[in-house]
């Protein structure tokens, strides 16, 4: 009964105070959407972070009487080496008129095909580093049949230093929003909640629990929670909209998002209630 | 039914509200508090309900000794003592009978039986025709009578009331009065706190006179 009549409470004061109710809805929805936000910069930025680190390759040119399948299989037998992929000069030839597709009479000045036939090899993620990829590019060097190898040697390593950067940057910068939102939101809460400090002390007054007391206050931050998690989501997929028309390929894995700002907007409905109400029960 | 056993609060900063106070309450009494605006009469009463707590002494509330009665146990205090104020203390945002009905839910009381028991209340004090008003459109004493239904709906055994005439006309302060000797008559101990020494005197009724935080007098 205590329930029924404190989620009733809790739908009245929605609905009686509304205009409490949406501001506080309205700190809480676009606190959240800045958390998202930041969130969806941070997942395309660790997904390209990750993209570019899965293009750190070694590519072992072959002589011309080289074969390729004896080669591939000692090279795979290396350790740290995920996979080896042959491009052959015909098609290292069509790779190149792809990307030059503009500039195609630079091609012509050649009578034959100056290519030479190829391996890339992909490497294990713990592999892609500069020492890692000296160390197997020195062991493809050993096998006959391997004229030279390229790969990015010092940039590696100087990538990685910026991605480090990048992330301490990123999640420090997280953690600073995630808090301030936080506070935001909890001191909204205590607003809303003091301004009826009134009806607080006259439920105590005739005798109301505590826990009868804060039940509608808690539905009504957890509703606020959640409907704020719901608008910040709609926020963010415009925003993902619009983002899309400006960069062709962004990251938004959705139901992950939606998730995220229902279970952040309910934990801090329901925490933001509490502590703001612990002042006034005590 | 009350009792006051050389009872001191001192809040912060080493201001004394009240001073050994010793006094006894019998069933069924009616007491004016009475005393000049800042004596300690609301730190009194506040005492009673358990909204404060003494810093010395010993306060015994419908045989409970108070100094023993867990947070958690307050509730099951208040819900047989009701408590008026000066300023009525009314929800704005709800009528007439809401604000009464609220009173009961508190206590879980089934929506049926409360509802008899309000419309019994309101009759008595002659307001059910106004049931679905809101505070804003009552008169002072007609507010006033709202808070006394409030806290009569849940038939307590002690009735508290604070300065309950103090922003009310005459007419409607007797009115306040004699709803009050009534309620007493009918077996409720009322403590009613006043400044107003005149009206206090003329009700004729025992009067605990609280001055410089000691009490003073008590006949």
């Amino acid at each position: 009964m205590a329930l029924r009549i404190g989620i009733r409470e809790g739908f009245r004061t929605i609905t009686r105070n509304n205009s409490l109710f949406f501001l506080s809805l309205l700190v809480t929805s676009i606190s959240l959407f800045l958390v998202s936000l930041f969130a969806l910069v941070t997942v395309n930025l660790y997904h390209f972070l990750s993209i570019l680190d899965e293009k750190i390759e070694i590519i072992a040119f072959m002589d011309e009487s080289a074969d390729s399948e004896a080669l591939k299989s000692n090279i795979l037998k290396i350790n740290g080496v995920k996979d080896v992929i042959f491009v052959s000069s015909d098609q290292a030839l069509k790779n190149l008129q792809e990307e030059l597709k503009e500039t195609e009479e630079v091609l012509m000045v050649f009578e034959d095909n100056p290519l030479p036939a190829s391996l890339r090899i992909k490497l294990e993620a713990k592999s892609r580093t500069a020492k890692g990829l000296e160390e197997i590019s020195s062991k493809i060097m050993l096998l006959r049949g391997i004229k030279e190898t390229i790969y990015g040697g010092e940039l590696v390593d100087q990538l990685k230093k910026i991605t480090h950067v990048i992330t301490v940057f990123d999640i420090g910068l997280l953690v600073i929003i995630i808090f301030s939102v936080i506070f935001v939101i909890f001191q909204t809460i205590k607003l809303t909640i003091f301004a009826r400090s009134t009806e607080i002390e006259i439920m105590k007054l005739v005798g109301a629990s505590n826990s009868f007391i804060a039940i509608p206050f808690t539905f009504e931050g957890i509703v606020q929670g959640i409907l704020g998690g719901s608008i910040a989501f709609i926020l963010t997929i415009i925003t993902n909209r619009v983002a899309i028309s400006f960069f062709s390929n962004v990251y938004f894995p959705q139901w992950w998002f939606l998730l995220g700002n229902l279970m952040c907007g309910f934990i801090f409905g329901i925490i933001g209630s509490s502590i703001a109400l612990r002042k006034f029960l005590q | 039914m009350i009792t006051f056993e050389n009872v001191t609060k001192v809040y912060q900063k080493d201001w004394v509200a009240l001073q050994d106070i010793t006094f006894f309450i019998e069933k069924g009494e009616f007491v004016f508090i009475n005393g000049p605006t800042g004596a300690g009469k609301s730190t009194l009463l506040k005492l009673i309900y358990k909204e404060e707590e003494p810093t010395k002494g010993t306060i015994k509330v419908l045989d409970e000794n108070l100094r023993f009665l867990k947070k958690k146990h307050i509730p099951r205090l208040r819900r047989k003592i009701g408590v008026i104020f000066q300023d009525f203390k009314l929800l704005q945002d709800r009528t007439l009978e809401e604000n009464v009905a609220f009173s009961l839910e508190v206590t879980g009381t089934s929506p049926r039986d409360s509802r008899k028991k309000m419309m019994e209340i309101l009759t008595y004090l002659r307001l059910s025709h106004k049931k679905f008003s809101y505070p804003y459109q009552l008169s002072g004493g007609e507010q006033q009578k709202v808070a006394i239904a409030r806290a009569l709906v849940r038939d307590p055994y002690i009735l508290l009331a604070d300065e309950p005439t103090g922003n009310l006309d005459v007419g409607s302060s007797q009115d306040i009065i004699d709803i009050l000797l009534d309620i007493n008559y009918k077996g409720t101990t009322v403590l009613m706190a006043t400044h107003d020494l005149k009206l206090a005197k003329k009700v004729k009724k025992r009067m605990l006179r609280i001055e410089n935080n000691k009490l003073f007098s008590d006949k």
